[in-house]
């Protein structure tokens, strides 16, 4: 089975052309406005996509983005890119699948919800936001586009493990499928040449406790992030809450439950400002 | 009959026989659902969190995010359409938690223990409870009937 997905991953199209070349463009310290424009410009539906959810409140704090020019200057950097990524990452999601939900549309607002959430967390955890974490996040369950599929067809199995023998889903899913789907999302964005930080992540964002110590944290954000959207029930499937806690968490970045409360009602006045990122998918 | 739907921190209550209050994929959180079969009025609430002095403001913008303000409100609403307190079935499902051994993650049990605390401290009677484990669950009560009915996620509808 693990070869037949394996394969289904090296026949994911590619990441768009236009994002990567956008992504390089910004990556650098003086990028040209009009260069970056007239990229995403050639883009049509990179660019319906873009001035959607440039619009949203989230990212436009109320300004009437009409082109891609106004976006491209009124946005800022960070926002720019994760404008782009959104738009760029949605067209995985306008898909059919199968097994975890029963619409692309709940992976999507459950992914979109994670990204905010991490955003959130970022903030008050080292007072910025940080889009390569937002992308980590918005990428976390991409394994499961691909995965959906062997899910489906192995649901009673992989059921009665959890339900009989206490195990988690993601170990369910490790022994009947022989993979889990965290490990899978690793693979797909690393086949679409992501850096590793965000491989890292998603490959680890049920057990961050696994990576080695790295410089960066991401993937214990987007692990806390994606507890904290479960627990809400924003876009659960079949496998619902039954993963793992880990405790440390809370001990690394000085939390209490309170916070995890009040992180819980920002997420939903987060939501609220971005519907028009919803609709995309 | 139509679908009137209750989304997070949301309440609404009916006494159109065609109505069927539903919310979707409870998680941590928890629905209340109340029904007066004589005056056949019913409410449903969807809250988030146990204890409203997290956050005052909030609270008064949006009560039913919070159990003690949510559910007060959901009875009072209900009153409203004539029903009354002796006569009301109450129903409360949701509260599931993740796998948690060191039980660190509590929201799903706060919220339980907060509607426990708030129904046996003001004499009311939970007729049915589908709350804890950890999966998700959708709720639906008829206005017609005054049935419950819970879906775990991937699982059958069964009635509460």
């Amino acid at each position: 089975m693990i070869n037949k997905i394996i394969k289904s991953v090296n026949d994911l199209p590619a990441f768009p052309a236009t994002v990567v070349k956008v992504m390089g463009l910004l990556s650098r310290e003086d990028y040209s406005l009009a260069e970056v424009t007239k990229i995403i410009s050639f883009d049509q539906s990179l660019t319906v996509n873009i001035l959607k959810i440039s619009n949203s409140a989230q990212f436009s704090s109320g300004r009437s983005i009409k082109t891609i020019r106004d976006a491209v200057c009124y946005l800022g950097k960070e926002n720019l890119i994760r404008a782009v990524q959104t738009a760029g990452i949605s067209k995985y999601y306008k898909t059919k699948v199968k097994g975890y939900v029963s619409s692309a549309s709940d992976l999507w607002e459950h992914s979109v919800a994670v990204a905010l959430m991490s955003q959130i967390l970022s903030k008050k955890i080292y007072g910025v936001e940080n889009s390569v974490l937002y992308t980590a996040a918005l990428l976390h369950d991409v394994g499961k586009i691909i995965m959906g599929e062997y899910i489906y067809e192995s649901i009673e199995k992989i059921n009665l493990l959890v339900d009989k023998r206490q195990c988690s889903f993601l170990e369910a899913e490790e022994v009947i499928i022989g993979m889990n789907h965290a490990e899978l999302g690793g693979k797909i964005t690393g086949q679409w040449n992501f850096p590793a930080e965000i491989c890292d992540a998603i490959s680890f964002h049920h057990h961050p406790d696994l990576l080695d110590n790295t410089s960066a944290d991401t993937q214990w954000i987007v692990y806390l992030a994606d507890q904290l959207c479960m627990m809400l029930g924003i876009g659960n499937g079949v496998d619902g809450l039954a993963y793992r806690g880990v405790s440390k968490v809370l001990r690394k970045f000085d939390l209490r439950d309170k916070d995890l409360q009040v992180y819980m009602m920002d997420l939903l006045d987060a939501l609220d400002d971005a519907r028009s990122m919803l609709e995309i998918v | 009959m139509s679908d009137v739907v209750i989304g997070i921190s949301d309440l609404k209550v009916s006494n159109k026989a065609d109505d069927v209050l539903v919310t979707y994929a409870l998680g941590s959180c928890i629905a209340v659902a109340i029904y007066d079969p004589r005056a056949k009025v019913g409410g449903l609430l969807h809250y988030m969190l146990p204890d409203s002095t997290l956050d005052l403001n909030k609270a008064k913008a949006t009560p039913g995010m919070f159990a003690d303000t949510g559910i007060p409100l959901l009875f009072k609403a209900c009153y409203n359409l004539g029903a009354q307190k002796k006569s009301m079935i109450v129903k409360v499902v949701g509260g599931a938690s993740i796998l948690d051994d060191t039980n660190y993650f509590r929201i799903g049990q706060k919220n339980i223990m907060a509607v426990r605390k708030m129904f046996w401290k003001n004499n009311v009677m939970i007729n049915g409870e589908d709350t804890g484990s950890n999966y998700n669950r959708t709720v639906r009560l008829e206005i017609s009937t005054g049935k419950v009915f819970v879906k775990r996620s991937g699982g059958l509808l069964r009635e509460l």
